[in-house]
């Protein structure tokens, strides 16, 4: 059925060329042979006229490949491209590894502008493969097109029209190296219909020649601390007595939790984290003081008040976490700030010192020299009065409600599922109090298990995540903490769950309504709750589940 | 403060509209730009003019650095660069004015009439930001100017330099 894909024998004695090197196959077949090299493990999409000839190249794929009943690159179908895209993002932010979506062109394309801007926000590596009208028909107002290399420039890390057959194979190749290297995001590559359907020979190693983004990227990973730099940075360290780590989600991406910890650990530094830092350090730890910020926990909030000298890791001082930046650790003597994006050096906040490079290297690099250079804060008791001052802070302020209510109080809930999950869990949720509920009250002891959309803070982001995360840890459980408003968005997404009888959890939080937007409209509307009461929706969403499992 | 900003692009579908949709997403302002292929076809250059305090041009530097098609960009304003734009002016000239029209030509000699029609002229000039102007004033006191159409800024290092090697 499908020859041209099938393994063949090596050509020459060279190791490094691919089997399939010199073989002739069509655009759409090369689209999947290289998403195989990839190691793309499952696709997520919805199909449509302009992208067929690749679902089909997918079809024939599975069928040559099949073991057993097993198919090497299941395609997942959810009820709306905006779930793909976000089962693509929960895939990617559970495992590390680049998400894959696959969509038609027009409003298949368009309805994954969401997904791919979010995606960007939080620095998610994604490629989405879109179906693009024939080349000729491009500009013609042809039936679904639009033009998706304009409309996703503003929001991807990168975006390919493939006008060239002859570029299509680097162009995917770069694709995923543009995604994953560097700070990663999303990239979207356009695929005219006849560049699908084109007849081409598979190379099976080109790539794009990206001069100026390579050398970019060479030179942060190259980047070494030199003994000046770490000198400066103990010899200020030294004269601190409260210091704090301040860890965002450059640390997940990076995977620098292990270098991190040792880091905070080794030096008996506490940690505050932000949204998207969660699972950076472990929360059950007692210098561990989970989230910051306008929702984050009051002791990590007065910890960075208190601190004298604040380490920013892969974080950015973003506004829900420094809302003025002039008054943020305004205590901090000194600012060291770790990062692999240039441009965040100084953004928002100016600091003493800085570090572009690998994140993980340059805090065992730190630590190291620290240790070499005899810098024991541990052995000397240097910070006896600030860890008191922490275990203080985190009895005084601990997390609290109002545990004698007649009614069932949301952070009851999760405390509850806590009890079970023990931090070991990946938790997806929606966007609202429910999101920030679960991000106070569960317990995350290892990175990539909290799934959230932190930037963008796109609502429906919980049940589609979630699916993609089942198929990135199948050895853990996975739950959707989600709010009645939130499933709501893509409340289409129960039946894919059904549908592919995913282990997926899912918890709704129903308080009737937009509970963040009514506690805004609480504090800064006068209480007049505009649009955001929903207590009069009749829905119930255990028949609503139910009705999407057939028997 | 007036900044002109040189960039290298490699030369794709897309890419210019890529560095003006950062520009207007980011809100940055664009004074003048103007863009060609070099000398390399698969290399264009961009000269952009903008204004901004060092920490907003520090931010537009870093934030086109992160697009993918950028080979090199540079602040030229801090170095020593030589700057030129060329304006193709058409004013109107009745006999009652050709002599002060006259007159302001020779006190701009890199001037030079490109057309000459039945009571309009059409000039050409070339000079950087500061001399453009000069001159537009001073034309702009013999007739009124009714059509303009400059080419935006283009700049170069003085000397040896080049934004290739930055």
């Amino acid at each position: 059925m499908n020859a041209q894909l099938k393994p063949t024998p090596l050509a020459t004695n060279d190791p490094n060329k691919h089997a399939l090197a010199g073989r002739p196959m069509s655009g759409a077949d090369i689209v999947v042979q290289v998403l195989a090299d990839e190691g793309v493990e499952v696709v997520f999409g919805y199909s449509g006229g302009a992208i067929l000839p690749v679902y089909d190249a997918v079809f024939r794929f599975n069928h040559a490949h099949k073991v057993g009943e097993r198919e090497p690159l299941p395609l997942i179908v959810p009820a709306n491209e905006q779930g793909a895209g976000f089962m693509a993002q929960g895939y990617a932010r559970a495992s590390g590894k680049v998400g894959v979506a696959i969509v038609t062109s027009g409003p298949g394309a368009t309805n994954t502008v969401t997904p791919v801007r979010d995606a960007m926000a939080d620095s998610i590596p994604l490629v989405v493969i879109c179906g693009q009208v024939p080349t000729a028909a491009i500009g013609s107002d042809g039936f679904q097109e639009a033009p998706i290399s304009n409309i996703m420039a503003a929001c991807t890390k990168h975006v390919f029209l493939v006008t060239d057959a002859s570029k299509l194979e680097a162009t995917l190749r770069s694709a995923f190296e543009i995604a994953r290297t560097g700070r990663p995001g999303p990239v979207v590559v356009d695929i005219p219909k006849d560049v699908q359907n084109t007849q081409l020979v598979f190379d099976g190693a080109s790539r794009l020649p990206l001069p100026g983004y390579r050398a970019r990227l060479r030179a942060i990973e190259d980047a070494r601390l030199d003994d000046a730099a770490c000198k400066t940075f103990f010899d200020a360290l030294a004269q601190a007595r409260r210091p704090l780590i301040y860890a965002g989600g450059g640390v997940i991406a990076g995977e620098a939790a292990v270098a991190l910890r040792a880091f905070a650990d080794g030096f008996g530094i506490p940690v505050v984290t932000t949204l998207m830092g969660i699972g950076a350090a472990d929360t059950t730890q007692v210098l561990s003081l989970h989230m910051l910020g306008m929702h984050g926990t009051a002791f990590a909030n007065y910890a960075t008040e208190d601190c004298d000298f604040l380490i920013a890791t892969g974080s950015r001082f973003d506004d829900r976490v420094a809302g003025v930046p002039a008054k943020f650790a305004a205590g901090a003597r000194f600012l060291a700030h770790l990062d692999v994006d240039p441009a965040e050096i100084d953004k928002v906040k100016r600091v003493d010192w800085h570090h572009l490079g690998n994140l993980s290297r340059a805090l065992e690099r730190l630590r190291a020299y620290g240790q070499t250079a005899g810098f024991d804060p541990l052995g000397k008791g240097s910070y006896r009065d600030w860890h008191a001052h922490i275990v203080d802070l985190k009895k005084t302020y601990a997390m609290n409600y109002a545990r004698d209510a007649a009614q069932i109080q949301p952070y009851a809930v999760i405390e509850e599922i806590n009890k079970h999950t023990q931090g070991r869990a990946v938790i997806a949720t929606g966007v609202g109090q429910h999101q920030m509920w679960a991000a106070q009250y569960f317990d995350f002891r290892e990175p990539r298990l909290w799934l959230t959309s932190g930037s963008m803070g796109t609502m429906g982001f919980g049940l589609p995540a979630a699916i993609g995360a089942a198929f990135a840890r199948r050895d853990l459980v996975v739950i959707d903490i989600d709010g009645d408003a939130s499933i709501r968005m893509n409340l289409g997404e129960l039946e894919t769950v059904t549908t592919y009888n995913l282990p997926v959890k899912i918890v709704v939080l129903n308080n009737y309504g937009d509970g963040m937007v009514r506690q805004w409209q609480k504090l800064f509307f006068k209480g007049r709750f505009s649009a955001s009461d929903k207590s009069l929706h009749k829905k119930d969403f255990v028949t609503t589940i139910l009705s999407m499992c057939r028997a | 403060m007036r900044r002109i900003i040189s960039i290298l692009l490699q030369n794709e579908a897309g890419a210019l509209a890529r560095i003006a949709g950062m520009f207007s997403a980011r809100g940055y302002n664009i004074d003048s730009l103007s863009v060609a292929a070099t000398h390399d076809a698969a290399v264009s250059r961009l000269t952009l003019v903008t204004f901004g305090d060092d920490a907003v041009i520090d931010q537009i530097i870093k934030q086109s650095r992160k697009l993918i098609e950028v080979l090199e960009i540079a602040d030229l304003t801090s170095r020593d660069h030589i700057e030129t734009e060329l304006v193709i002016v058409k004013i109107e000239v009745g006999n009652e004015s050709l002599n002060n029209f006259v007159a302001a030509l020779r006190r701009h000699p890199r001037a030079q009439v490109i057309d000459i029609s039945a009571g309009v002229r059409t000039i050409e000039f070339t000079g950087n930001g500061a001399e453009v102007g000069e001159f537009l004033d001073d034309l702009g006191r013999v007739g009124e100017v009714i059509e303009l159409a400059r080419s935006g800024t283009a700049a170069v290092e003085r000397g040896a330099a080049i934004l290739a090697q930055a």
